[in-house]
């Protein structure tokens, strides 16, 4: 029968030695090297036991941890006065403990505040646009064009009946998707960044070629992507019109 | 304009912003000197706490903003529904004390103290828009240094970083918070 343990997770060798350390009640500045070493190497045991992988890092503090061990038993040689002052590998050993030990029940603060201030609510900004709204229709609309326009309405229309007489094998055409629309999103985010405020138009001119209509669709839904994200805000004068694009944080107006 | 007006103004554009309103800002619009500014803001502030408003103006750094008070989060949960949120690991947390106290300062620092490596909890700490570059130091292969931002302050409830408590071993740091409310 198979079974699981679950052991406690260490964020490193260090937090493995201030557990250790813990548990057999001493003070950092206490602490029996040959006992952690032995408890050390134990635990890394059991981790090899239950197939978890043990880090470089829990394997070097192996080797720092027997280094010591063994600088204690060889008797000290005489200090030589020319020599600059040897580091004591063992105070060396504490005085990380013991810094790190700072830092991991900082970390505990951190967690609390974190906590309690996550219940802190803020309101989005206000999506004002002070630009004055325009008329629909531009003042340069005359009864000529508005003519003009029907005639084209019409020619249309009769264009599309003739097209219905003939009917046309319809063939279409897949083809391999030349933009991917995650390029497209990274390259308008790095775009945007650059300038805070740019339009959709513009931003099609970019490049001596025309864009295919793949092209403009995916960098219209590339838009959508970042609207989405809350990283840009659009605006529209009216229908058809183009489209502004504004960096969302920047003061628009 | 009396004192009132103008605080009546400024929290009305604290209201309309949202952000967090830069304190030069509001000098400009209400064409006074940044100190009585400062002093104007001080007063605002303890006016709602004093009549414990059910917004408060929180400072962090040289930014003003509305905020609720996480006292009432209860209610306003009740309204908009429970708010999951996402704690940071222990391992983030280590690396955004070593980071906070130790700003600026670069992964190596931080792999030395931890004594693991740090790259996956520095992006997982920028990503959250808690840390961020601040500069590069001037040795071989030009580590960036990395510093904490306004929303980190923010997120922990701290107007500046000087607000932190002490770093001292042995002594539980959360008996000597700062608190910006």
């Amino acid at each position: 029968m198979s079974y699981l343990v679950k052991l406690d997770q260490f964020e490193g060798p260090l937090d493995l030695l201030l557990h250790l350390i813990s548990k057999s009640k001493v003070q950092i500045e206490d602490v029996s090297i040959t006992e952690i070493t032995e408890q050390y190497l134990e635990t890394l045991h059991t981790m090899k036991q239950f197939d978890i992988e043990i880090a470089s890092e829990f394997l070097i503090m192996a080797s720092t941890l027997l280094y010591i061990k063994s600088c204690l038993l060889i008797p000290k040689s005489k200090p030589d006065p020319e020599e600059e002052e040897e580091t004591d590998p063992k105070q060396e050993l504490i005085d990380r403990l013991q810094e790190y030990r700072k830092y991991k029940e900082a970390g505990n603060w951190f967690r609390k505040r974190e906590v309690y201030y996550s219940r802190v609510f803020y309101k989005l900004p206000e999506e004002t646009s002070v630009e004055e709204r325009k008329e629909f229709l531009s003042p340069d609309v005359s009864p000529a064009l508005l003519c003009r326009t029907f005639m084209e309405l019409l020619d249309h229309v009769k264009n599309r009946e003739k097209r219905k007489e003939k009917p046309v094998p319809v063939v279409h055409e897949i083809k391999r998707d030349p933009v991917l629309l995650k390029e497209r999103v990274t390259q308008l985010r790095d775009y945007i960044g650059q300038c805070a405020r740019t339009t959709f138009f513009k931003m099609l001119q970019s490049g001596d070629r025309d864009h295919t209509k793949d092209e403009i669709i995916v960098t219209f839904l590339a838009l959508l992507v970042l609207l989405k994200e809350n990283d840009i805000v659009l605006q529209q004068e009216y229908p058809f019109e183009d489209i502004q694009i504004i960096r969302k944080g920047v003061v628009y107006g | 304009m009396d004192e009132r007006e103008r605080m009546a103004i400024v929290e009305s554009i604290l209201f309309v912003s949202g952000d967090p309103v830069n304190i030069r800002d509001i000098a400009q619009i209400l064409d006074m000197d940044l100190r009585l500014v400062r002093k104007l803001m001080e007063k605002m502030t303890d006016c709602h706490s004093f009549e414990r408003r059910g917004l408060q103006v929180i400072r962090v750094n040289d930014t003003y903003q509305l905020a609720t008070r996480p006292e009432f989060s209860t209610y306003i949960e009740k309204y908009i529904g429970q708010q999951s949120m996402q704690v940071l690991s222990q391992a983030c947390l280590e690396t955004l004390a070593v980071i906070a106290y130790r700003q600026p300062v670069t992964k190596s620092d931080m792999e030395a103290i931890r004594g693991v490596k740090c790259d996956h909890t520095v992006t997982i700490l920028q990503n959250r828009g808690y840390i961020q570059e601040v500069d590069r130091l001037d040795t071989p292969g030009r580590p960036y240094l990395y510093g904490t931002t306004d929303l980190f302050l923010r997120s922990f409830g701290l107007s500046s970083i000087e607000n932190l408590p002490p770093l001292d071993p042995g002594q539980d740091p959360g008996q000597s918070g700062a608190d910006n409310s």
